[in-house]
This record gives structure tokens, sequence and C-alpha cells, in this order.
């Protein structure tokens, strides 16, 4: 039954809704007016930022849709993610998206891929969960193809379009088989089928399941759209989808392990630690290789997304909560990090040579960079360091062989990064600044979102206290 | 709450050298030398109002950080490492007065070594494990920063080969350090953790493994040792007196404050092969030192042979040998410092290190020859200078405890001082054979100012050691309870 309590519930969703298409509409009535686009696009997040953070402060809760559609802490944290990335994304595309002529679309896009994210972290029915995936897959192959002026761009665009259907496919063969086995699709009902010994049915929808959403997160050996899709995808585009539909796939996986098959946990802890392992060292490994910048931060992505599936290894016993609170404490991390890494690059350049002698001649870009870079190795006492540290904590609670394994992996794999990484940094300190570079690129507005990221990766130390006591209230467990 | 003003007093010396955008060179390095001074006063006034009273409230400071898990902010002193604490806090004043080497990125130089002190002193005063490797690791980019820009040409595979290497130790240690907290409690303050705890001893042994490798790492011991010696080699001479002086003592610190005491039944098993890593890196260390030309590399493996009397120290596990690790800790950093920088200013008067092109510089350079001399008689344990004092208490208490190790450690003593009078004979006295030192000329004010605290303070605490023991006895005896109560 649709009540107010619905409305109440959906005003974040309902507000990017409606702003998005009035963006659209704005571009169709008044092509030339691009601020005024801009504008109402920079404010849709943010007006969706403040309505959930209100939403997460009177402790509104609810359960709608016949229990398919659920408002609780923990989905509003991750709301709040996807709403802040979207509005740096949003930001830093400002000026970019001007100069295509196409910036109502590019922005509608942008919102769109954070509507359906922020859908997604609200379902618990596996229906709505694929259907919320694909809201945020969909407009996201448009994104990547979005930059014409270069040949990468629809390249880029169409390997993730073609792998993300193989993956879409796939991820629905699997809940379709979980829905055969369980007779429902609500993660309640299909509890009770993932208990004891999985029938032959369950367990490859299990499978399937989990290979459809490790094409999503990029987790190896299907992550190879990662590295052209971002390479191809403009900055902003690949800055916000490394973070937030991918933050917000991660906590609707954490809700259908938790809430849809706890009985089964020593099947896909296991599972996710194997995926883990390999995913961190094929990312770094790749990594390492790089001369591009883009494409190093992609495969960083991939290693890092290794990182979070550590937490759900050790997703189990003493472990849980402490893990819960991995996910949600790296998800945040990851994002200012990385989409401030990302957004380094309009202002510099992806080629690694672009960054020599940067802290000689803009030593507050370098600052930055540098800082978002350690952060990303895990240096304390930056963003990174946190996350990193919380999953290390809920390895060892978890008391299963798998998680400590896979523990020892991250903390080998932390070590393996640290060249790339500080590749950037040390051509920024050590070397000599190319003749040339140094022009100022890109716009006010970058290089607000990066400095703001660079601080608040730099102060993410201050609220790690507070998110950890949220995680332990999110209702999951 | 004076700990805390004392440790983050450096953030003032980073801003003021931001600040200092257009000032001439001079103003930069006097500006830079007395933020240095700052936190010296600071702990020298602790010294004098709190010394026989470390556990006074108003040095220590402590709030919940992430309550759920009891971690929190606490800082305070105590008999461990406030000699470090001290130690850290000096060799910065001298480090700057020592950097006329760097000219160019003066200001650069400074805020980066500002950062890195805040790092040193935070260590030798966290009470906390996150705490503690957190300030652990601000170290470490700094150090990396500082020799990778201003080191000789061989620095920047010097520099990340150091990073990655300490990285790997400390990330290991962490792991080690967020196990140890999540299963006794949850619970990260070192004061509550002191004594087995509520950990049986498979999950103390289990932990202890990992911290113990991860501090053996930084310390260096042989054979986890290969980072090292590029990274001094190359490294500019204030650098060196901090690479040398403090960040080996953090892991020698870390294995007094935090393996001994939080897990004694963990490492007991590990305390003999602790004092044989000790015993090998004084023996190695002094084959290896003999047989180098480099005058610096010869001053870098002496170093690694003489943290193999802090290992043995603190093996030993009683309070003899635990009050000469701690103290050794200081007297290391003290002379390690002053030959360091005395090298540094013979290669650039003569514009050689090689032992073989040098030879008679007594007679051209009294001063810096005699400290030279001085330095390097500390470092064999002449009674009178304080390392005579550490030495012997740290092989005192190691004999006692491990009767083999510590006689072969007695005799390492004997191989430092062949290497160290071989070198003295041929740096210092004989027939000069290069023109280059024929024309040379005696150390000058400053760098005087560098060199004479450091050999005076060698002299007070090898004639009045009480200085710095009774400080740290209280402390000393507690730990040494915690081990022999396992």
């Amino acid at each position: 039954m649709i009540t107010a309590q619905t409305f109440v519930g959906l005003i974040p969703e309902l507000l990017v809704f409606v702003l998005s298409i009035l963006v659209l509409m704005v571009g169709v009535f008044a092509p030339r007016a691009t601020g005024l686009v801009a504008g109402l696009a920079a404010t849709t997040p943010l007006v969706a930022l403040v309505g959930t953070a209100v939403l997460l402060f009177t402790r509104f809760e609810g359960s709608f849709f016949g229990g398919g559609y659920v408002v609780d802490d923990f989905a509003l944290y991750f709301k709040l993610l996807v709403a802040l990335s979207a509005f740096f994304a949003v930001l830093a595309a400002a000026r970019w998206s001007g100069e295509t002529g196409d910036a109502p679309e590019y922005f509608t896009l942008i919102l769109s891929v954070a509507l359906g994210s922020m859908l997604l972290v609200s379902m618990r029915d596996l229906f709505g969960i694929f259907v919320a995936i694909e809201l945020a897959t969909i407009p996201s192959y448009a994104l990547v193809a979005f930059d014409r002026s270069r040949r990468e761009s629809p390249e880029g665009g169409m390997k993730y379009l073609l792998t993300g259907m193989v993956a879409a496919s796939i991820l629905l063969y699997g809940i379709v088989l979980i829905y055969g086995a369980a007779g429902s699709a609500q993660l309640a009902d299909i509890a009770n089928t993932f208990i004891g010994r999985l029938s032959p049915v369950a367990l490859l929808g299990l499978v399937l399941l989990v290979s459809g959403f490790a094409f999503k997160i990029s987790a190896a050996p299907f992550h190879f759209w990662t590295p052209d899709a971002y390479q191809g995808a403009p900055t902003s585009a690949a800055a916000f989808l490394s973070v937030a539909p991918k933050a917000a796939i991660f906590a609707v996986l954490l809700r259908i392990f938790l809430e849809g098959m706890p009985g089964a946990a020593s099947t896909w802890a296991v599972v996710a630690a194997v995926l883990a392992i390999v995913t961190m060292f094929v990312g770094n490994l790749f990594a390492l290789r790089q001369r591009n910048v883009r494409r190093m931060l992609a495969y960083s992505s991939v290693a890092h997304s290794g990182y979070i599936l550590v937490a759900f290894a050790a997703l189990r016993g003493a472990g849980a909560e402490t893990a819960v609170q991995a996910v949600l404490i790296y998800s945040a991390a990851y994002l200012l990090m990385n989409l401030g890494a990302f957004l380094v690059i309009d202002l510099v350049g992806e080629e690694a040579k672009s960054y020599n002698g940067l802290f000689r001649t803009r030593p507050g870009v370098a600052l930055s960079m540098a800082v978002f870079m350690a952060a990303l190795v895990g240096i304390p006492p930056l963003s990174g360091f946190w996350g990193k540290a919380w999953i290390i904590l809920a390895g060892a609670q978890s008391g299963s062989t798998a998680a400590y394994l896979a523990v020892g992996a991250l903390v080998i794999n932390s070590v393996l990064s640290v060249p790339y990484y500080f590749g950037i940094i040390r051509n920024m300190a050590f070397e000599e600044p190319v003749t040339g570079a140094g022009e100022p690129k890109g716009t006010g507005a970058v290089k607000f979102s990066v400095y703001a990221l660079a601080i608040a990766t730099a102060l993410f130390f201050i609220v790690v206290g507070p998110l950890a006591t949220l995680a332990g209230n999110s209702g999951l467990l | 709450m004076i700990t805390t003003i004392t440790i983050f007093f450096p953030l003032v010396g980073l801003i003021l050298m931001l600040l200092l955008k257009s000032a001439d060179e001079r103003t930069v390095r006097y500006s830079a030398l007395g933020v240095a001074a700052v936190p010296l006063l600071l702990v020298t006034y602790i010294y004098f109002r709190y010394g026989g009273d470390l556990d006074a409230s108003s040095l220590t400071q402590g709030f919940d950080w992430v309550s759920s898990l009891g971690i929190g902010y606490r800082v305070g002193l105590d008999g461990l490492g406030f000699g470090m604490f001290f130690l850290s806090a000096l060799l910065t004043l001298i480090a700057v007065v020592a950097s006329w080497d760097v000219r160019e990125n003066l200001r650069q130089y400074y805020t980066i070594l500002f950062v890195a002190e805040l790092g040193m002193l935070g260590v030798f005063a966290a009470q906390d494990l996150i705490l503690f490797y957190i300030f652990f690791e601000v170290t470490l980019i700094p150090m990396y920063l500082l020799v990778g820009i201003w080191g000789d040409e061989n620095r920047r595979p010097a520099a990340i080969k150091f990073f990655i290497f300490t990285f790997f130790g400390s990330t290991v240690m962490l792991a080690g350090f967020l196990a140890l907290g999540i299963l006794s409690g949850p619970n990260f303050s070192i004061e509550t953790l002191i004594g087995s705890g509520p950990l049986s001893r498979t999950a103390q042994l289990a932990v202890a493994v990992p911290i113990l490798f991860g501090l053996l790492i930084k310390v260096p011991a042989v054979p986890l040792h290969s980072w090292l010696l590029d990274v001094y080699v190359s490294s500019p001479t204030s650098t060196n007196v901090m690479l040398s002086g403090i960040l080996p003592k953090l892991g020698t610190y870390g294995l007094i404050k935090i393996a001994l005491p939080l897990l004694p039944q963990g490492v007991e098993p590990f305390l003999p092969i602790i004092a044989a890593f000790g015993v090998v890196n004084i023996i190695y260390g002094a084959f290896v030192a003999f047989m180098q030309t480099d005058l610096k590399a010869l001053v870098a493996y002496s170093s690694i042979g003489t943290l193999g009397f802090i290992l043995l120290g603190i093996a030993s596990g009683n309070v003899l040998g635990i009050n000469g690790a701690v103290m050794q800790q200081v007297t290391h950093g003290l002379y390690s410092a002053l030959l360091f920088i005395i090298v540094g200013i013979i290669a650039a008067r003569t514009g050689t290190r090689r032992i073989s092109e040098l030879g008679g510089l007594a007679a051209r350079m009294p001063w810096a020859g005699g400290l030279l001399a001085l330095g390097a008689l500390a470092a064999m344990g002449v009674p009178g200078l304080a390392v005579f004092v550490s030495e012997f208490m740290s092989i005192m208490g190691g004999f006692v405890a491990f009767p083999v190790q510590g006689t072969l450690a007695a005799v390492g003593i004997l191989l430092g001082a062949m290497y160290l009078l071989h070198m003295l004979r041929r740096v210092i006295f004989g027939p000069i054979e290069r023109p280059a030192v024929a024309e040379t000329t005696d150390a000058g004010p400053v760098e005087m100012a560098a060199i004479v605290p450091l050999a005076l303070l060698l002299l007070v605490l090898g004639i009045f050691p009480s200085l710095l023991i009774n400080i740290q006895q209280p402390a000393v005896e507690l730990v040494a309870a915690v081990i022999g109560g396992s």
C-alpha cells in the first residue's frame, strides 16, 4: 500500500528523478543556457544529499512495496555517498560538457546513474535489484562513449556495452535460478533455501549471481572491460563510475549475503576470499606496468575491489559487524581518494610524464595528488588507511582461514601497489619539470573539487569514529 | 597537554616555511633553527620539571577516537621513551644546523624535516597501538622525500627501496597490532594491555610473529638490512642524522615498548633468536665495516653493528640488559650522528670519502679530526664515554640470560675496536697523500655547533649515566617484571 510515508522515504530519489528531467527539458527549450543547466545539475545531487541527510538524522525507517524496498540507515548512508560523488562529477564536468554542446544530456546520464545507484541500495527483491542495476548501468555505457573527440571513448563504450550485456544476462540467469529454487525473489524468503546443503539449482544460481556481480565490480577475472572503459570515458565519468555505482553494488551485495543467504556464509565467504585474492593480484600487477595514469587508476580500482572483497570473506562469526563497518568505511574513504585522483587528470594530464616536477610548478595540485596516492597506498592517517585497517580487523576477528589468507594477500598487495602510486609522487617530486607543461588546464570548479577532496581525504580520521558507530546501527545484523 | 604541544609544535615550522615564500636563505635557515629549538626546550623543561615523575597527569592526555573499538588518542611519556623523545628533538635541531649541504629548495627541505620530526616525537610518546602505528608511518614519506630529492646521484633507487622494505615491515606489523587489539577486547591502549592480557599463549605467539618481523626490518636486523646501506650512503648529511639516529630506534623501541610487555608469552620463545640476531648484527657489521673503502659506508655498517647490542639487551629480558638497551638507543644516536656529520664535513672539504685517499687529517683539521676520533672511541665502547655504559649493561644483561650470545657480543667489541682503529690510523694519522687534504681547513663555527653538543653529551652521559638511567629505571623494571613473570 502506498502511503505518505512511502513518498517521504522516496524523497531523495524523487528529487533526483524530477530534477534530472528538468535538466533535460531546460536543455531542449533553452539550449544556450549552459550556466543554468550546469547549476541545476549541480544542485540536484546537493538537494538529494540534504534530503538523505535529513532522513538519516531523523532516523527515518520503513519498508515499502510489500517489503521489496527498504529505507534504513545502511541504505541512506550509501545514498549519501552516491549523491556526494554525483555532485563532484557534475561540478568537474561543468566546463567540459558545456564545450561539447551536449551538457544537458551528459548531466542527465550522470543523474540517472546516481538515481539507479540510490534505488539499488534500498532494494530487497532480486528483480528490483536487477532493474536498479540496469538503471545505473545502461546510462553509463553512453557516459563512457560520450567523448567523441577521442577515439578511445566510443571504443571503450562499445567494449563496456558488450561485456556489460553479457554480465547482465548472467546476473539475470542467476536471479531466475534462485527464484526458481526459492519460489520467491524476496531476500527474506530466499534465506530459507540457502541453509545447509544447497540444492544444485540454488548453487548454480549463486555462482551465476556472484559472477554477474563480479563483472559489475570489476573483480578478476571479470575485469577486462574496466581499463578500456575508464580510459575512454570522459574524466568526470570515469571518476564517478569508479566510485558511486560500485559502492552501491557492494552495498547491495552485502544486503543479499546478509539478509538473503546468511545460512550459506561458509560458501560465499570462501568464494569472496578467492575472488579477492585473484582480483588484488591482477589489479596491482597490471597497474604496475601502466604509463598512462588513467589506465593505472583503472587497474588500481580493480585492486581496490579486491580489497573490499576481503571484507566479504570476513563477513562471518565475530567479524561480521566489523566487516560491515569495513565496507562502509572503505566505500567512503575510496570515494574521496579515487574521485580526487581521477579529477587531477583533468588538471594535469594522463601521461605519467606530465606529472614531472609538479611540486615546483604547481605545488597545490601536486600536494593534493600526493595525498590521493598515499591514501590509495594506505598510509596513515589518510582515508585509505582506515579502510584497510578495518578490513584487517574484521579478518582477524572472523576466525576463518580463508579470511586470514585474504588478509595476508592484502598486506602483500599494499606493498605491491607502492611502486605505481609512488611513481607519480616520484615524478612530481624528483623529476625536472617538462618544458611546455605547467600551463593551467581545467577549470576552477575542478580545482575546487580536487582541493576539497584532498582535504577530506587527509582529515578522514575525524569521522572514522562516528562512521563506525553508524555502521553498528545499520540494521543489517 | 605539554606532551601534545611538543609533538605537534613542528607544524608551526611547517606553516612558517610555507609562509616564508620570498624570504632569503638566511631568514629561512634562522627561522627553521628557531622552530626546531622549541621542542628541545620543551623536552628539557619536562626533564627538569617532571624528571622524577613522568606519570604526572599534566604529561598524559587521552580521549576516545573510535570508542566502539577502544582506539584513542593517548599520549604520555615514560622512562622507555623519554630518552628518544629528547633525542628526536635534539637531532632535528642538529639536522637543521647541519643542513649546509642542502642548497636547493631549502624551505621544502625544512618543511619535510619538520613532518618527520612530528612523527618521531609522536612515536615515542604514543600510548595507543593505532596512534603508535600512525606516527611510525608518518616518518616514512618525509624520509623517502628527503633522500629522494636531496641525496646523491644514486638517490632514487635507494629511496624507493628503503620505502618499500620498511613499508612492507610496518604493514605486517600493523596486521599484528590490529589482531592484538581486536582479540583483546577490543582494546588498543598500550597501558592497559600490559601483561599477558586475555590472550592465550597460542594467540600471543601468532600475533608476536608479524609484530617482531615488522620491527626487526625497521631496526634492521641482519639479514633484513639490505635496504639500509644505499639509503645511508645516498643521503645528505642532515638526513643521515635522522636516518641513523632515530629511525632504527622506532624498531627497537617498538620491541621494548610493545612486543615485550604486551606479548610476554608470545615473545618469550623468540628471545634467544633476537639475541642471536643481535650477535649476528654485531659481528657481521664489524666484518663488513672492516672491508669498506668508503668512510660513510664504514660508519653505516658500524651503526648496524652497534644496533646489535640493543637487540641483545632487549632479548635478555632482565633489568640490566633492558636498561642498557634503552640507554644504548640514545647513545647510539649521539655517536652515529656525530660520525655522519664529521664524515660529511670531511667529504665536503676534501672532495672524497675514500679511506685510501684520505690521511693525515689530524694536522689540517685538528678539531674535526679530534672529534672523529672521539666518536670512533665512543663507538668502540671506551670507558668514560656514554656508549661504554650502555653497551656494558646490554652485554652483561645478555650474558646472564644467554651466555653464548653474551660472550660472542663481547668478542664483537674487539672486532669493533679493530676496524675503527684501523680507520682512524688511515684517515686521521699517517702522511698527507692528496693535495686536497693538504689544502683543507678545519671545521668552521657552524659545523662545530652541530658536532660539539653531541660530543659533550657523550662525555656527560659517560660520566653521569644516572642522569638517564634514573629516569628509565621504573619503566624498565616493569617490563622486566612482565617478561620475568611469563
